[in-house]
């Protein structure tokens, strides 16, 4: 097994080279191609997203296809490879599992735990097989990367906690109400922020939207856009008491909603909790709101302040995400390397009861006429000392799988009893 | 026997405690066999304990303060298994357990002396302990959902939320488990009361209606009494809400537990007399 990988990604290389390095879906299968058809190398395969442009081969033995990889790079882009020299990182066997599981599992991306990368790579996978590039060791070791990604997204919450200020608002909507269904949003004011807000707690299940705005037109726009309906805003207060979860984005210099407002609200909704979202600068909703019970209010800082938080929260599952990497890898190498121990155990096997077969051959003549049960005899004495002798080195050829000096001992044991590689 | 299953017990809830921890750290959607198996032989194990004290005694094995810890912490994890299939809170055990296995050791700890006594013959006294008890469970839930509760709406409030508010439910799921609990807590303590009262009138002589377990159990009915009615014609949610459960839940425990050292009528004395 001989892996190489070369690439650069969103941290060793600014985004005017990723893209002059980038590799088109279009053309992915063509490049592929041509990779494994130049000499020395046996598989293939190539990641090509906006944040990586990753070129990973299985190479013959005793082959250096770092080389190889460069030129084929500085050939597909018809340019020099010398000037992007110092953005490439380059990695080699176990390096290499160990470095696509990672991206797999999506604890190499810029924003950790995003979940688009495992999809690319399962069709930089796809796409690779179609074209002939993965046969082998490779194709198991990405196989078993997208095996990895979904374990670490089954076992860990890294892919959990919102990461963009609208979805962190639907999140904490959710830890109030539980779920969103049956429940109605109030937005007052419209903007662009307040619209996406609006169409993700609509997507999670609330069903029913009111908008007001100063322009009653404006509204009724949204109102169409959302299946909402539309309230003259002077009539915000006769319904925003229906209102579980109220977006506030307007432009006004003052608060919309005044602590005493709210309490007032609240009483009239039998102590039902309300979420307040307010967009707005300056602010809408008095945050002395937030100080009355069943009340929650969060401003455009409070929502930033809960992505930093949630951020931190993932950067945590890292930590148990890596270590499940860790142990696949460790899994993974052991599986290579057992399979390429099997051969050898077969060839040894072989050779010796060929040996035996030979020498009982030989002496037939000379043990003369054997009853069926002295045949028998020599038979199993012949095969116990085979089975005697072989004990030991198939035991350190299992045993000794993964260690680094194995492949030696391998390469021993092959020479001793001459079997022919 | 009886010993042996109890010390089985204690140890498997121990296990099972002590097996939630990874579930609730690392976030799973759900606990672990392992930890679910363990609760449930613990679960087992401390059934085939009472069962041994009731073929014994021919009844409810619930007439000492310790055979009454042993139910009581008995039913609050049958409690655990029926709230969590039906809500999947992972933390919920973590809240919940700690409790039984305490009330666990203190049962096996002492050694049994079980009394017998003419009063325990009839079926109202039993009705009378069994129903409390199971009002009592319910009370305890509802307590923990309580804590929860504030737990969670303090990290919501503060909007910076840290590792708890992530493995704690939603407000609405707490509030969900708070009502349902006291819903069936309520009228198994009502029962209790009812039938502790014509029992009462019926044996007992003198002015029993002061002793200081009667007394207390009375407030601690008319808390949850205004607790559920605040409820049901509105305004009594979140906070405040949770607060008052806290607070019955401090009278159960003085009620159940302090009181009977006082008690003439409730001490669990031997020499009780009718």
């Amino acid at each position: 097994m001989n892996l190489v990988l070369l690439g650069i990604n969103h941290r060793t290389a600014p985004v005017e080279v990723r893209e002059r390095m980038n590799i088109p879906e279009a053309r992915l299968a063509d490049a592929v191609s041509d990779l494994v058809h130049r000499p020395g190398i046996q598989e293939g395969m190539i990641l090509s997203t906006c944040n990586r442009v990753e070129v990973i081969a299985s190479a013959e033995e005793n082959v250096e296809a770092d080389p190889i990889l460069r030129q084929f790079l500085a050939d597909h882009h018809h340019c020099e490879l010398q000037p992007f020299e110092r953005y490439f990182y380059r990695h080699l066997q176990q390096d290499v599992i160990s470095h696509l599981f990672r991206v797999a599992s999506s604890l190499d991306s810029m924003i950790l735990g995003e979940p688009q990368i495992l999809g690319q790579m399962k069709q930089a996978f796809q796409i690779a097989r179609q074209a002939g590039g993965l046969n082998g060791p490779l194709q198991e070791i990405v196989n078993q990367a997208l095996a990895v990604a979904r374990r670490v997204r089954r076992e860990t919450a890294l892919g959990t906690a919102a990461v963009s200020v609208s979805y962190a608002a639907v999140e904490l909507a959710k830890k109030i109400f539980g779920g969103l269904e049956g429940k109605t949003i109030l937005v007052i004011g419209a903007g662009k922020m307040s619209e996406l807000a609006a169409k993700h707690l609509l997507r999670s299940g609330a069903s029913a939207i009111l908008v007001a705005n100063r322009t009653f037109e404006r509204a009724q726009e949204l109102a169409v856009a959302f299946r909402g309906t539309a309230i003259p805003y002077d009539e915000l207060f006769n319904h925003i008491n229906q209102a579980d979860i109220v977006i506030s984005s307007t432009g006004a210099p003052h608060f919309v909603i005044t602590r005493a407002q709210a309490a007032k609200l609240l009483g009239a909704r039998k102590g039902r909790p309300m979420f307040f979202v307010d967009i707005a600068v300056p602010r809408d909703i008095d945050p002395a709101v937030n100080e009355l019970d069943n009340a929650f209010v969060y401003d455009i800082d409070d929502l930033a302040q809960v992505v930093e938080a949630n951020k931190r929260q993932r950067e945590r599952e890292a930590v148990w995400a890596e270590q499940i990497v860790q142990e696949e890898v460790g899994r993974m190498m052991k599986r290579l390397a057992s399979r390429e121990v099997v051969p050898t155990i077969v060839a040894l096997e072989d050779r010796l009861n060929h040996i035996r077969e030979g020498e009982m051959e030989r002496y037939r003549s000379r043990l003369g006429a054997l009853a069926p049960e002295q045949r028998e005899a020599v038979d199993a004495l012949t095969r116990g000392i085979l089975n005697k002798i072989l004990h030991g080195p198939i035991t350190e050829l299992k045993s000794g799988v993964g260690n680094p000096e194995h492949t030696a001992l391998v390469r021993l044991i092959q020479k001793i009893f001459g079997l022919g590689s | 026997m009886h010993d042996v299953f109890m010390w089985l017990a204690l140890g498997l809830y121990g296990l099972g405690i002590l097996l939630l921890i990874p579930s609730v750290v690392h976030r799973r959607p759900s606990l672990s066999p392992a930890a679910l198996g363990a609760l449930g032989l613990g679960l087992l194990a401390h059934a085939g304990a009472i069962a041994v004290v009731a073929a014994r005694i021919h009844r409810l094995p619930v007439t000492d303060v310790r055979s009454a810890l042993s139910f009581y912490a008995f039913l609050v994890t049958l409690a655990f298994f029926l709230a969590y299939l039906r809500y999947r809170i992972t933390s919920l055990g973590l809240f919940m357990l700690p409790l039984v296995f305490l009330l666990t050791l203190i049962a096996a700890l002492h050694a049994e002396h079980s009394f017998d006594s003419s009063a325990f013959r009839g079926g109202w006294l039993l009705i009378h302990i069994g129903s409390t008890i199971l009002g009592y469970t319910g009370f305890f839930l509802t307590f923990v959902a309580a804590v929860m509760y504030l737990m969670q709406e303090k990290e919501l409030k503060s909007k910076k939320p840290r590792a708890i508010y992530y493995r704690l439910p939603s407000l609405e799921v707490l509030d969900e488990l708070y009502y349902r609990s006291l819903v069936f807590g309520l009228p198994f303590l009502s029962v209790g009361m009812v039938t502790g009262f014509v029992w009462a009138t019926r044996t007992w002589k003198g002015p029993w209606e002061l002793d200081p377990k009667i007394l207390a159990s009375l407030v601690t009915w008319l808390i949850y009494l205004v607790l559920f009615s605040t409820r049901v014609s509105g305004g009594w949610r979140g906070r405040r809400a949770a607060y008052g459960a806290i607070f019955g839940f401090a009278a159960v425990m003085v009620t159940f537990l302090g009181i009977s050292l006082l008690s003439g009528q409730h001490g669990y004395i031997p020499t009780l007399k009718p």
